[in-house]
């Protein structure tokens, strides 16, 4: 087994678990291009019903479509939150009405507890690079989705720490492309992605 | 020249004037091998008052199958400097306690018992009873949560008791390292049970991040620091003169290959063991691999062994303990291991750290005479002496004497009355 950090997508029966597929690899070129943190230079994809899933404490799970955990999911996923585990969900869709948004909600309610408003000055947003808030993307105002720009991530909090953390902002459209492109971008879009490893790391 | 009747007249007149000198003797000088007190434990506190009325010539002996309460003993050992001869005998049981609070904020107290092997020691505090436990060989270790008051134990009809009512003041635990999962679930797991944390992560080059300020390293905030990684080496000289002073230290996974750690390190570390996980495997501590310790330092214990070589060994240095623990990735346990192994995973780092961790008590222990009792009892009137049992009874009793003082003149006036009878 690897001490590296390793990039973990969760894997679900009811959607679309792997609708950002270019994700991982350009989350995981971030990491290695601003930080020491020894990275996998690979990820890995986890199905919640396996018990591998705990061996990574942090899992992105994405998607469009209604997300419902099986009972071996949710089991899995509380047991994940109970031992310090981080979830972080984003909604493929960037819209509060939509089917994901609606479902992904409901299901971490039943499963953790009720999300709420994360505030804009939590030590996420200046874990390592400073921000005053979630990072807004091009994806949020782009006729789709809701056509919001959303203030807040929404949160599940254990101890003080983030067990659960829920985004409308569609970084998974946002993060979606090869490395090799940060190239033509002014600013890094995927530097807030430090941050939520960082956090998740070491708070 | 005398008959044969007047020497047995004159012989018994004498012998009858002899046993009255002696009788006159005794009651004008006592002797001291005639005079002993003696008293069995259950009955010497009700004698210590007469005792204490007693002529400083009157030897004073207990007869002790236990040892008796400490004022017992701070009384005879008065009554031994005011000039009585007093002495003890007997076997009582060798039984010492000491307890103390364990460095946990749960508040766990540990008792520590030593006595003859296969006694069984049965504890209780001012509100029940703690535990019983059969000590093997000459020692036991009781680890409780609660105290109330102090600690009384009974072993073989011995009482003991020790205090453990010193309020314990934690300092923080420093953990430091490279941003990663080992170091996240230790400060969580340590904040978790209740230890305030400061902790300190390299994630880039001149790039920190952690919660609370490390330095100044002294025991005036810090009970101990734990090094996830070789990124101790920055700590350097602060950290040895920190672990001198009473400091704790835990040199996790490989952090003692860190130079400035070797002086301090309990031994050399061996190559990291790689055993085989299947993915089905469930995952328990250490069953990922581990630093072994290679070679032990000549003042080094070995602590715990697992297969793959010496896992855990920890050393004094100065006024402070060192520890050192091959796991580098102890957190799989947490996550991964089986159920309960959440909780399992807390109370392992939890001793770990109460092992090393300073911790001043706010009022100072000090052990009492009831904490060891024979060894109070030696202290204060020595080592056993067995009396021999006749000694008490050497003194003949006066009436026997009286009768053959009385038998001597009758013998003597029959004689004389007889004298002319043919």
């Amino acid at each position: 087994m690897t001490s590296e950090f390793v990039f973990a997508t969760a894997q679900y029966e009811s959607g679309d678990w792997d609708s950002a597929p270019l994700l991982p690899a350009n989350i995981i070129d971030t990491i290695a291009r601003y930080t020491e943190i020894p990275v996998a230079p690979t990820g890995v994809v986890v199905s919640l019903s396996d018990d591998r899933m705990l061996r990574y404490p942090l899992l992105y799970l994405t998607g469009h479509l209604p997300v419902r955990f099986s009972d071996a999911e949710r089991r899995n996923v509380r047991r994940f939150v109970d031992r310090g585990g981080m979830l972080f969900v984003d909604d493929h869709n960037h819209d509060i009405d939509g089917t994901f948004h609606k479902t992904a909600t409901e299901e971490i309610a039943r499963t953790i507890a009720p999300l709420a408003e994360l505030p804009n000055d939590h030590a996420l947003y200046s874990a390592f690079f400073k921000f005053d808030g979630p990072p807004t993307t091009s994806h949020e105002l782009n006729g789709w989705g809701d056509n919001l720009v959303h203030k807040h991530l929404l949160a599940v909090q254990r101890a003080g720490r983030i067990a659960v953390l829920f985004s409308n902002k569609d970084y998974s459209s946002e993060w979606n492309y090869h490395p090799e492109s940060k190239r033509f971008l002014t600013v890094d879009n995927t530097r807030f992605a430090v941050n939520l490893v960082v956090y998740a790391l070491t708070a | 020249m005398r008959s044969r009747r007047s020497t047995f007249e004159l012989a018994c007149r004498l012998a009858a004037f002899a046993l009255l000198g002696w009788l006159l003797g005794d009651s004008l000088i006592p002797s001291r091998s005639r005079r002993m007190e003696r008293a069995s434990t259950g009955a010497i506190g009700s004698r210590l008052a007469a005792w204490t009325r007693m002529p400083p010539t009157v030897r004073l002996h207990a007869d002790l199958a236990t040892t008796p309460d400490a004022w017992v003993v701070d009384w005879l050992t008065a009554l031994s400097h005011s000039g009585h001869a007093v002495t003890w005998s007997g076997a009582p049981p060798a039984v010492a306690m000491s307890s103390e609070p364990l460095a946990d904020p749960n508040g766990a107290t540990r008792i520590d018992l030593a006595a003859p092997a296969r006694t069984l020691v049965v504890l209780r505090d001012s509100a029940s009873v703690v535990d019983s436990v059969r000590v093997d060989h000459l020692g036991a270790t009781v680890v409780t949560p609660i105290v109330v008051g102090p600690v009384v134990g009974s072993a073989s009809g011995q009482r003991f008791a020790a205090d453990a009512s010193g309020a314990a003041r934690f300092r923080a635990v420093v953990v430091i390292g490279d941003a990663s999962w080992e170091g996240k679930f230790v400060v969580s797991t340590l904040e978790e049970r209740g230890w305030p944390v400061i902790a300190q992560f390299h994630v880039a080059p001149n790039v920190d991040v952690g919660q609370g300020v490390v330095l100044p390293l002294d025991t005036s905030r810090v009970a101990a620091v734990i090094a996830v990684d070789t990124t101790i080496e920055l700590l350097g000289g602060a950290l040895a003169r920190f672990v001198h002073s009473g400091g704790g230290l835990i040199l996790a996974g490989r952090s003692s290959l860190a130079p400035a750690m070797r002086l301090l390190s309990p031994g050399v570390l061996g190559a990291r063991t790689h055993p085989s996980v299947l993915p089905a495997d469930t995952i328990g501590l250490g069953s990922t691999g581990f630093y072994p310790v290679a070679s032990l330092a000549a003042d080094g214990v070995a602590l715990a062994s697992l297969p793959g070589g010496l896992a855990v060994a920890a050393r004094r240095i100065g006024a402070g303990r060192v520890m050192q623990v091959g796991f580098d990735d102890s957190w799989r346990w947490r996550m991964a291991g089986a159920t309960g192994s959440e909780t399992a995973y807390r109370d392992w780092w939890a001793r770990a750290v109460a092992a090393v961790a300073y911790l001043p008590v706010a009022s100072p222990l000090h052990s009492s005479a009831e904490s060891a009792p024979l060894v109070h009892l030696i202290d204060r009137l020595g080592a056993p002496r067995p009396t021999a049992p006749d000694v008490a009874s050497r003194s003949i009793d006066p009436r026997l004497l009286l009768a053959l003082i009385m038998i001597f003149l009758s013998a003597e006036w029959a004689s004389r009355r007889l004298r002319g009878l043919r």
